[in-house]
């Protein structure tokens, strides 16, 4: 993003001219994520809140570490979503514009092409990002620059495990899971598959090629067995259409996300007698209840002089504006900004308090979050899940 | 035709000389690219261009060649140049195949584009689905390097350097093998499938056998250069088979030119170069990539290496 | 077991019609201009998005908008084909070339100004009827009536009035009809033309039932070529029985076939059809 450097430097000249003194160093950060493209959305949200953190924390006056002022200088190119790009971006963030701390990249595919990379500057630098694909790197040998910034549905910090509980308190006997058969979708499968066996649930599961609009044939044949419950897939755009079809065919009137937001299911409310969606926060509501969240909203408002974007605001749980708070945070507490391996063991030691409740487990985030549960006619209740406590 | 020659060998002395003056790891790496992006280009056009025979299925080949590679690498555990050769030789066998089936029903260009579209998806989904071979959409993430026993000693290409001079070798044996193909008896009887397949095969050319020498070279050459560019990204995914992937070389080859064997690789270059030097969206991309297509069918047939020549010897003239 | 292979049927049935009007365009395109124009699908995006527009964005009843969506959509038609596919009458792969460029910069213009953030409109027709024991829609069977009605007044068009007569002669011996004094170049244009409006109209009708992103073209297009094959090209009734058989296919398919090969079925059918009847397919052209 070459206006992000031009904004930087504009602002040194503003601040130089105004006396504040600016014999400060700056630790260079950089952002991998797609900004544009299909895949966009993630990135998107990432990159404002992202930028937001580093220009709040630099209008502040910059950071204080063992004694010197610094302020933080963004890179943040465009990923496109390819991975052969990505690449490219990182060589340059990594030895042009010396970055040490790489937030990113969300999307899978993007990681697996720098992976090799990264891995050969093992030592040099840490990359925080959300993508899946990275889970099953984590601590691994020669993997110490990886840390995950996204929760993980399984495993005993997992989310995934606190749904299908709340799942089971209603009495649930039976799912049924309709899913994009790609990448993403596999993995929630075999995630999810699991968890389910282990509680106890009876789940059947269909996959469909991703691009498919009608679904009423593989709802009909999912809907012969008779489930509790409908498991849809993880977009938006598909969990419109499934959800629409499920309810208009008297086919399915309960649902459980893991991904996507209320929308689809709000669309479609007179038809639904129940629909529990898991959210990373449910902003509508956080923005009333919580102060920082309150906060940051009304900061966001304040910077990019637009309505805040509650959809994929949940999003920001990922390599986001917290994370960057945390990063300073952390280097802070290690009295270095260069020394990567001791800002890692500061990050993972740390247990974060900001728009989310933010700690790290075995080199993944692990955060606390809102279960939204939509019943017939509407009404919403949400409860406040933590993995970190019993459930 | 000499001047073309001087032109292209001082050009390949200029790559060959490049690194000594250019030492920057980041543009060293958009060459490789760059190099490897050529080769698909280049081999394309011998079906495309010179053969006239429209094949969606280049990227399909290109993605099998670095899947079989591995696999190959993985299961019989041999080094890598003997897993891309038995890569090459599986894409041609399946190239036959195909070309066979195609070639034998005399498919006119179109359904030849057509139906090398509907196989090429069915790779597609064959290696999205096939999860104990190829896992699937979660793609492979390589660890291996290549290595080269030479002269008693083994380099191992990790190195942006020694990738460098890898793609840049294997383009020129691309470029080689094309040409040869192209001044040789067999280019005559490519030309004239293109010109007028049915004049052709009224003339005794066995235009079934020609047709699926090109299609069988130019496919194996793109399974080298899938071989190649698994290794050098590190990671082999699904997408190296879609549509878009095919269409990009597509553009590739109408930007640089049809007629001569290595224009190609001007296209090739100029498109992997462009994300890098203008910072366009993604989609504005996309839009500039469907944009080159029309234009380049509508008001440059000739490519930028075709019009440039034109011009050239009009001025010569 | 036999009232969810009915209840697929008539969905099947239902989905086909979108397919066979798409089809429709194909062939009419292919029949009087030579070509296969892959953008239908992108001119297909374009009515959906037009029509999301105009009724999302600006109030406009869902009645009206379909119409003015249908237009606009012509009307890029009609530019698209005095700026670009003039130049590739007849000319298979130019067209594919050309066509295959176009839905880049549609599709990719769309994603710019909309992003890939689906979009819904509110349903006009609301509920669902029973039919068999199966509940059906009511937008679904409005959808599959306009549509079917669209693609019998176009039949009875194409043989009872003198500009149908005239495209279909022109189909059967262009020096013919040229002689005889039909203008082939404004024929040509006009059914370019008309195939993308039948495509915008596809479009407009499919928002009602599904979410909109820029990329709804592209299966459906490959679809309602498969569909336009298989029944017999440069029939129109051929169009809409040709997609109607794949959409039944598809629909009762699922149920008893894994989904994530869906569409694997269309292509070896594709391909089968293109190889054993390659020429004779395509009746009327040579």
């Amino acid at each position: 993003m070459k206006c992000i450097r031009v904004l930087a430097a504009g602002l040194g000249l503003v601040a130089m001219s105004l006396g504040v003194s600016y014999a400060q160093e700056t630790v260079p950060i950089g952002e991998l994520e797609a900004q544009t493209g299909p895949l966009a959305t993630y990135g998107w949200i990432n990159h404002q809140g992202v930028r937001l953190a580093v220009e709040q924390i630099n209008k502040a006056g910059g950071f204080e570490v063992a004694g010197k002022r610094y302020r933080l200088q963004l890179f943040a190119p465009d990923t496109r979503g390819n991975p052969q790009e990505a690449l490219i971006e990182l060589k340059q963030l990594l030895e042009q514009d010396h970055v040490q701390y790489v937030f990113g990249p969300f999307l899978s595919n993007v990681y697996d092409g720098v992976e090799a990379y990264a891995t050969q500057n093992n030592g040099k630098f840490l990359m925080m990002g959300g993508a899946t694909s990275m889970h099953a790197q984590l601590g691994k040998p020669g993997k110490d620059y990886l840390i995950r910034t996204w929760n993980w549905d399984g495993g005993p910090t997992g989310f995934g495990s606190a749904m299908v509980s709340y799942l089971k308190r209603k009495g649930v006997k039976r799912v049924a899971m309709l899913m994009q058969n790609d990448a993403a979708g596999k993995v929630l499968v075999d995630t999810y598959a699991k968890i389910f066996r282990e509680q106890g649930i009876q789940l059947q599961v269909e996959m469909f090629e991703p691009g498919t609009k009608d679904f009423t044939a593989v709802l009909a044949k999912l809907a012969e067995k008779k489930p509790d419950y409908l498991f849809p897939g993880y977009a938006d755009a598909v969990l419109y259409d499934i959800i629409r079809q499920a309810t208009d065919s008297h086919l399915f009137t309960r649902f459980f996300l893991v991904r996507g937001s209320l929308a689809p299911c709000i669309k479609n409310k007179a038809a639904i007698n129940d629909c529990i969606v898991y959210t990373p926060k449910y902003f509508k509501q956080a923005e009333k209840t919580e102060p920082k969240v309150k906060a940051f909203v009304a900061a966001y408002r304040a910077f990019y002089k637009r309505d805040f974007p509650y959809d994929v605001a949940p999003l920001c749980s990922s390599a986001c504006y917290d994370h960057v708070h945390m990063l300073v945070a952390a280097m802070q507490k290690a009295g270095t900004v260069s020394d990567v391996a001791k800002v890692k063991a500061a990050l993972m030691s740390m247990h974060y308090h900001g728009v989310w409740d933010i700690s790290f487990h075995d080199n993944e985030e692990v955060f606390g979050f809102d279960v939204v549960d939509m019943h017939k006619g509407g009404a919403i209740s949400v409860i406040h899940l933590d993995p970190r406590k019993p459930h | 035709m000499s001047r073309n020659v001087l032109a292209q060998c001082a050009l390949a002395l200029a790559a060959v000389a490049l690194p000594v003056f250019v030492k920057n790891d980041v543009v060293l790496t958009i060459l490789v690219f760059s190099f490897l992006a050529s080769i698909l280009a280049v081999s394309f056009n011998l079906i495309f261009g010179i053969t006239g025979q429209l094949s969606m299925f280049h990227a399909a080949a290109f993605g099998i060649g670095a899947y079989a590679t591995y696999i190959a690498m993985h299961d019989l555990a041999v080094s890598f140049w003997t897993a891309s050769a038995l890569a090459a030789a599986f894409v041609v066998m399946v190239s036959l195949v195909i070309g066979a089936i195609c070639f034998r029903f005399r498919l006119k260009a179109f359904y030849f584009a057509v139906v090398t579209l509907a196989f090429a998806e069915m790779a597609r989904l064959v290696v999205v689905n096939w999860y104990s071979v190829t896992n699937g959409t979660l793609g492979i993430n390589l660890s291996q390097r290549p290595v080269l026993a030479v002269l008693g000693r083994s380099i191992t290409f990790e190195s942006t350097l020694s990738w460098y001079y890898l793609a840049l070798l294997a383009l020129f044996a691309t470029i080689l093998v094309c040409g040869r193909c192209v001044d040789s008896w067999m280019g005559r009887c490519f030309a004239a499938i293109r010109l007028n397949d049915e004049l052709g095969d009224a003339l005794g050319i066995n235009i079934f056998r020609y047709k699926l020498l090109a299609f069988g070279i130019g496919n194996m050459l793109a399974a080298f250069a899938g071989a190649l560019y698994a290794y050098f990204l590190g990671s082999i995914q699904p997408a190296y088979l879609s549509v878009g992937q095919s269409l990009a070389i597509i553009a590739m080859v109408l930007l640089g030119g049809q007629r001569r064997v290595a224009a190609p690789v001007v296209g090739a270059i100029f498109l992997t170069l462009l994300p890098h030097i203008i910072d366009l969206s993604a989609e504005m991309r996309a839009v500039v990539h469907g944009a080159i297509l029309i234009f380049a069918i509508l008001l440059l047939p000739k490519g930028i290496v075709g019009t440039v020549e034109t011009w050239v010897r009009r001025r010569a003239a | 077991m036999p009232q969810i292979v009915l209840g697929q049927l008539l969905n099947g049935a239902i989905v086909g019609t979108l397919y066979g009007i798409l089809a429709l365009g194909v062939t009419l395109t292919f029949s009087i201009t030579g070509i296969v124009n892959f953008a239908l699908g992108a001119f297909m995006m374009t009515g959906a998005y037009g029509t999301w527009y105009l009724t999302s964005v600006h109030g406009v009843p869902y009645g009206l908008a379909v119409p003015l969506a249908t237009l606009g959509t012509a009307v890029i038609g009609l530019v698209a084909d005095r700026a670009l596919f003039r130049f590739t009458r007849n000319d298979l792969i130019n067209g594919l070339l050309v066509s295959i460029g176009l839905i880049g910069v549609f599709d990719n213009v769309t994603l710019m100004i909309w992003t890939s953030t689906p979009h819904t409109i509110d349903v006009p027709v609301g509920g669902s009827v029973a039919v068999f024991g199966v509940y059906l829609p009511r937008m679904k069977l409005i959808v599959c009536a306009v549509l079917a009605a669209v693609v019998g007044a176009t039949y009875f068009a194409l043989r009872h009035t003198w500009a149908g007569r005239a495209a279909h002669s022109y189909a059967q011996a262009p020096e013919a009809a040229e002689l005889m004094g039909v203008r082939t170049e404004f024929l040509q244009s006009s059914v370019f033309v008309y195939s993308t409006a039948l495509a915008g109209l596809g479009g407009a009708l499919y928002a009602s039932l599904y979410s909109i992103d820029p990329t709804i073209g592209g299966p459906f297009v490959l679809k309602a070529i498969e569909g336009a094959i298989l029944a017999g090209i440069g029939s129109v009734l051929g169009a809409l029985i040709g997609g109607i058989i794949l959409g039944v296919t598809e629909s009762v398919g699922a149920l008893f076939l894994p989904l994530s090969f869906g569409n694997a079925y269309g292509l070896v059918f594709l391909v089968l059809i293109l190889l054993f009847r390659p020429n004779g397919l395509f009746a009327g052209r040579r």
